[in-house]
């Protein structure tokens, strides 16, 4: 369907034009819930990148095996499958991450991100462009996961704590805590698609 | 049609046996360090269980007590003694699955603390019957109370069965301080 395209363009919609979270807007509630730290973002981050790009990988190499009655089922233990090695990777060797992250590690398996992609993308398309399109979308993922928690942890505690070690400080003053409450989510999320609107409508002009 | 059918469910099967394969490889692979950090987790609870332990290099499994308790009563996973006391790691079905709880008692039979091991109980009900307010209750409980959720223990709202769960444990523990002493 996609020949034509390279699988840099693949790649680059996923970041901007087709973003998951800032324009389709779909698995967000992980987002929201663990933005409060960037070391979660960044784990975070990770692990959907890895079973979006492994699940795209092997579902686009057996896409013309699959039956088309029983897709959803296989894409089901294929996604479920990476992430259940992404979680016990993460328990055997970062255990603190693993006990912070807490449930929303297997709740990669039904986020939305991924199994659309393996649907609506995977299994249509060959192999390689399928990769690019995992990566994208991952990569996506993650800048909008670290901005937010980026921002988040900043204000909400006055500093950047990245593997024990303080990265940023502002230095003596109160942080407002909200920020990494629930409603300093909503905000930080409304803020961040307001300003990809702005520039999308500059553009356009 | 039958056909179809078997066809369908032969593809459905390779997948799961070829998924289950490299789970199984995986979990082989990570076994150990998860082990490793488990023994970790449940040695910083049975140092919080009975107060006045320092370091974890003062407790120690009875791998023989262990054995003898667990035969009378299966849900007490490990016995460790120290000299302040013992401390039972018990373990039984919460609300939300397996809930491991330490128990430490002193040698006068008395509980002195209990802390957390492992638990999936619902965060904000269930997990009410584990914060120290309430397992705070059991200090000084022996084995002659009757420990009863709704006569001498109080069930936290929204919490009972995590309560009562909690509460059966302690029971186990101190019938096993029992057990040992007689």
């Amino acid at each position: 369907m996609n020949e034509e395209t390279t699988g840099w363009q693949e790649f680059k919609k996923g970041l901007i034009l087709e973003n998951p979270l800032m324009v389709l807007m779909v698995g967000l509630c992980a987002v929201l819930a663990i933005s409060t730290r960037v070391e979660n973002g960044i784990f975070m981050g990770l692990s959907a990148t890895f079973v979006l790009v492994f699940s795209n990988i092997i579902i686009a190499s057996i896409r013309k095996w699959i039956p088309d009655q029983i897709r959803i089922p296989i894409f089901i233990v294929v996604i479920a499958s990476f992430v259940t090695i992404v979680d016990l990777s993460l328990k055997a060797y970062f255990p603190p991450v693993y006990e912070r992250l807490g449930v929303w590690i297997p709740l990669i398996v039904v986020n939305c991100i991924i199994l659309a992609r393996a649907e609506g993308y995977a299994y249509r398309n060959p192999v390689w462009h399928s990769f690019m399109d995992g990566l994208g979308m991952g990569a996506g993922y993650t800048v909008v996961l670290l901005v937010m928690s980026i921002i988040r942890e900043l204000l909400g505690t006055g500093q950047i704590v990245l593997f024990d070690k303080t990265i940023i400080s502002l230095g003596p003053f109160n942080p407002p805590a909200i920020f990494i409450l629930f409603p300093g989510a909503f905000l930080t999320f409304a803020c961040l698609v307001a300003l990809l609107n702005r520039y999308k409508m500059r553009k356009k002009k | 049609m039958i056909e179809r059918m078997v066809k369908l469910g032969v593809t459905l099967m390779v997948v799961g046996v070829v998924a289950a394969l490299g789970l199984g490889l995986t979990y082989t692979v990570t076994r150990k360090k998860i082990e490793q950090y488990d023994l970790q987790v449940e040695a910083q609870a049975c140092l919080s269980a009975l107060p006045g332990v320092k370091s974890a290099s003062e407790i120690k499994e009875d791998k023989q007590l262990s054995a003898k308790v667990r035969k009378k009563y299966p849900d007490v996973q490990k016995v460790f003694t120290c000299g302040k006391g013992y401390i039972f790691v018990v373990k039984t079905k919460g609300y939300g699955g397996p809930l491991t709880l330490a128990v430490g008692i002193d040698p006068g039979g008395k509980v002195r603390g209990i802390a957390t091991v492992t638990s999936k109980e619902t965060v904000g009900l269930g997990s009410k019957a584990l914060e120290a307010a309430y397992l705070g209750g059991f200090k000084g409980k022996t084995a002659a109370d009757k420990l009863k959720v709704g006569e001498d223990v109080q069930a936290v709202t929204g919490a009972t069965i995590t309560s009562k769960a909690v509460t059966g444990q302690v029971k186990q523990a101190l019938e096993a301080f029992s057990l040992i002493e007689q």
